[in-house]
């Protein structure tokens, strides 16, 4: 250390410019650490919260573990983390696999391929947004058009808001709309592959299936798994679209009880905020542990071709 | 497209990735993040300069505007300033929750009546009999202060007045020549026979009435009925799992009748008037606040009757009570509490305050002024007044302030009375599932 040191703090003009231009460094960097004290703080004060029953106007009462015990032995708290794995392994899937294709058509030279991009990737700025998921109650409506749709065809839709069989399954399709976040990424993965690997492929005889299986999917698997692990860590912390759907309740009958929609429900409406700030921690936890095993599952499906 | 060529450099995709997916985790942590409270960074330096007060409530646009005429008297008369804020009331209760944990509290604020010992018992909120006699509650009736009342202290002023009441469509009655009951006396059985006839005559295009079985007001009200108490006098669960079965029983035997929606049909619209069932045209008749009964008699055509609740006169007891949309209340932390004082008593006592605001939170809880003021009243503001004082006149029993923990009780209803309506649960087993969770609410 005292050797760099000497070495930056020498004296000569050289060494001043430099220093003066350490510290305008460190000034552009300021705002980022003022902005991270935000999140620093309240970071360790939620998990000093976790272990505490704290209810917002009293001062917090250390408890230990108790939060995390009662957890487990909360109907509510496990229906939520049902609620939660459900749309996740669903919709997860399905948003990419949609992502996949259509980027894979986009690739394959289509004119006006900018405004398509586009088309397909405004829902995932949307998707999250109170006009969408209000827009998508409607149409999802007793008398919205989706059941006028069915209706042509003499079925008579769900009251697919209002159903606990059908809630969760509308939000699922409203997640699997939202797939241009991926599709763009897959996108531009797709266009990394080189042509010469199909034209080589093309020559061999080897069908379309082949192509796909054989060359895209081992060379775009690293991107798969990009778009994996932010799908699943941001599924995991889905808000907005419960919240919104059913006015915060969760409703029908819990059926789109999110974990972080009932961790709002307990820290904000039922003043349980020690119980709400343990839910987050195990919630981080959860998500570190999906995020690791896929990690780990990578090694087998997940190929560099450097 | 020869862009493609493979010795083009890139990322290192294996790196680019490992760093994506740890930044996504310190994402994760968002939620927790919100956690902030007292003695963690919460601000308390109190805006607003010398003597003026914060003071905050629910409401729309046209409530604001006459609340803002109200205060504009107030702070000309005594030059203290009043910052206000209002919105939806559905954030509001998790706002007001946040303010006051972070040391931020507002000075005077619209105070929920189902969150009222959620921040008094914890000593957030002002007790007035230690003010003095700086607000005057003496013209108040005894049903009125009692709402304020949490164990011989009291913990602000009713806004106004309410309770809930039946509206029933007459455009629709008289179309089809179908005779309102008597609203005064009426039973369950003589709803159940009305809505029945009013669906059966609108061949299905309009159900004679709808409410949610999950509300509240609703349920509490026939629970009074049965002669029990839903919340009891020492803030626990008092109603019987053979009331509560009775109640999903009732509605489900109207549904069944056809007088009642099917299940389902309750979506989350907004909370106005413009956007009820009974303006829609679909129901024909529901319960309602009564001090919203002239925007909603705007909404529906203009020709509504306002009807007391069914089984009042045929139940063990009464089942109705005066009860208001919401409460003023002094944060005890308040650092302009003489001057929030003042402008509570002006909210209460001064009749022009009450010329200002109208009926927009319910009928003044000072009967004098409530009385003065019927002549300035649109006839259904007027109707509505009038049921108000009726009800205040009459020996109902006592009502009990919602005890720490009502709110998770409202969420178990709502999720229990869906499975019912959705015939996945049968009403015994929802019954006892909802008192077994009640009284669990409550012990915590």
């Amino acid at each position: 250390m005292p050797a760099a040191r000497e070495r930056r703090g020498g004296r000569g003009p050289a060494a001043g410019r430099r220093r003066h231009r350490d510290r305008a460094g460190y000034l552009f960097l300021l705002p980022w650490f003022l902005g991270m004290l935000l999140v620093v703080i309240p970071f360790f004060a939620s998990l000093y919260l976790a272990f505490t029953d704290y209810n917002l106007l009293n001062d917090p009462k250390w408890i230990g573990f108790e939060n995390f015990r009662e957890m487990f032995a909360d109907p509510l708290y496990l229906q939520s983390l049902k609620v939660t794995f459900t749309y996740t392994f669903v919709s997860v899937p399905l948003s990419l696999a949609a992502a996949l294709l259509v980027a894979m058509v986009l690739n394959r030279g289509v004119k006006g391929l900018p405004v398509y991009r586009a088309v397909f990737y405004l829902p995932s700025l949307l998707g999250a947004s109170v006009a969408v998921v209000l827009l998508w109650r409607e149409i999802f409506g007793r008398e919205g058009i989706v059941n006028a749709f069915l209706g042509w065809f003499g079925v008579q839709g769900p009251s697919w808001t209002t159903d606990p069989d059908y809630a969760l399954s509308m939000l699922i399709v409203l997640h699997v709309w939202t797939f241009g976040s991926p599709m763009v990424i897959f996108l531009a993965g797709l266009r990394q592959i080189p042509t010469m690997y199909y034209e080589a492929a093309a020559v061999d005889g080897a069908s379309r299936w082949r192509q796909f299986r054989s060359i895209t999917l081992p060379l775009l698997s690293p991107i798969i798994f990009f778009n994996l692990i932010q799908s699943l860590i941001a599924s995991f912390q889905t808000f907005t679209q419960g919240f919104v759907m059913n006015n915060g309740s969760g409703g029908p009958a819990n059926s789109t009880l999110f974990y972080n929609l009932y961790l709002y429900q307990q820290g904000f409406n039922q003043f349980h905020m020690g119980y709400a700030s343990a839910m987050a921690w195990t919630l981080l936890i959860v998500i570190a542990v999906f995020t690791g095993l896929t990690f780990l599952s990578g090694k087998y499906w997940v190929h560099y071709d450097n | 497209m020869n862009d493609r060529t493979p010795s083009r450099p890139r990322l290192s995709r294996r790196n680019l990735m490992k760093t994506s997916g740890l930044s996504g985790l310190g994402l994760a942590l968002g939620p927790g993040l919100a956690a902030c409270g007292r003695g963690f960074g919460g601000g308390d330096d109190s805006s607003g300069g010398e003597g003026e007060i914060n003071m905050v409530w629910w409401g729309d646009a046209a409530r604001a505007e006459v609340t803002e005429a109200a205060l504009d008297i107030f702070t000309e008369e005594t030059g203290i300033a009043v910052k206000t804020e209002y919105q939806d009331s559905g954030p509001y209760q998790d706002k007001l929750a946040t303010r006051f944990a972070a040391g931020d509290e507002p000075d005077l604020m619209a105070q929920r009546m189902d969150s009222l010992r959620e921040f008094a018992d914890r000593g957030a909120l002002l007790d007035l009999n230690t003010a003095g006699d700086a607000v005057d509650l003496s013209g108040l009736s005894e049903s009125a202060r009692a709402l304020a009342e949490v164990d011989g202290a009291v913990y602000g002023v009713p806004a106004g007045l309410n309770a809930i009441g039946f509206i029933v469509n007459r455009d629709i009655t008289d179309e089809h020549g179908i005779a309102i009951p008597d609203g005064d006396t009426w039973s369950w059985d003589d709803l159940a026979e009305f809505s029945a006839s009013v669906t059966e005559a609108t061949g299905g295009e309009v159900y004679g009435t709808g409410f949610e079985a999950s509300t509240l007001a609703n349920i509490i009200v026939w629970i009074r009925q049965q002669g029990e108490d839903f919340f009891t006098e020492d803030g626990r669960f008092g109603a019987s799992e053979a009331s509560v079965q009775a109640w999903f029983d009732m509605i489900q035997a109207m549904r069944d009748a056809g007088g009642f929606p099917p299940a389902g049909f309750f979506e989350q619209v907004g909370g106005g008037a413009e956007q009820s069932y009974i303006a829609a045209g679909t129901l024909a008749s529901q319960i309602i606040p009564t001090n919203n009964f002239l925007s909603y008699s705007q909404a529906a055509g203009g020709n509504l009757a306002l009807l007391r609740m069914p089984g009042e006169t045929t139940g063990v007891r009464r089942g109705q009570s005066v009860d208001c949309p919401h409460l003023w209340s002094i944060a005890s932390a308040s650092e302009h509490q003489d001057e929030a004082l003042r402008l509570l008593d002006f909210l209460a006592n001064d009749p022009r305050a009450s010329q200002a605001t109208g009926t927009t939170r319910g009928v003044p809880p000072n009967s004098q002024i409530a009385e003065d003021l019927m002549g300035d009243l649109a006839e259904e503001d007027r109707t509505a007044t009038e049921y108000l004082i009726g009800l205040q006149g009459e020996d109902l029993p006592p009502s009990f302030p919602y005890p720490p923990g009502g709110s998770a009780i409202a969420d178990a209803l709502a999720a229990i009375a869906t499975e019912v309506e959705f015939g996945s649960m049968s009403s015994s087993e929802a019954a006892a599932a909802f008192v077994a969770q009640s009284q669990d609410a409550l012990e915590q």
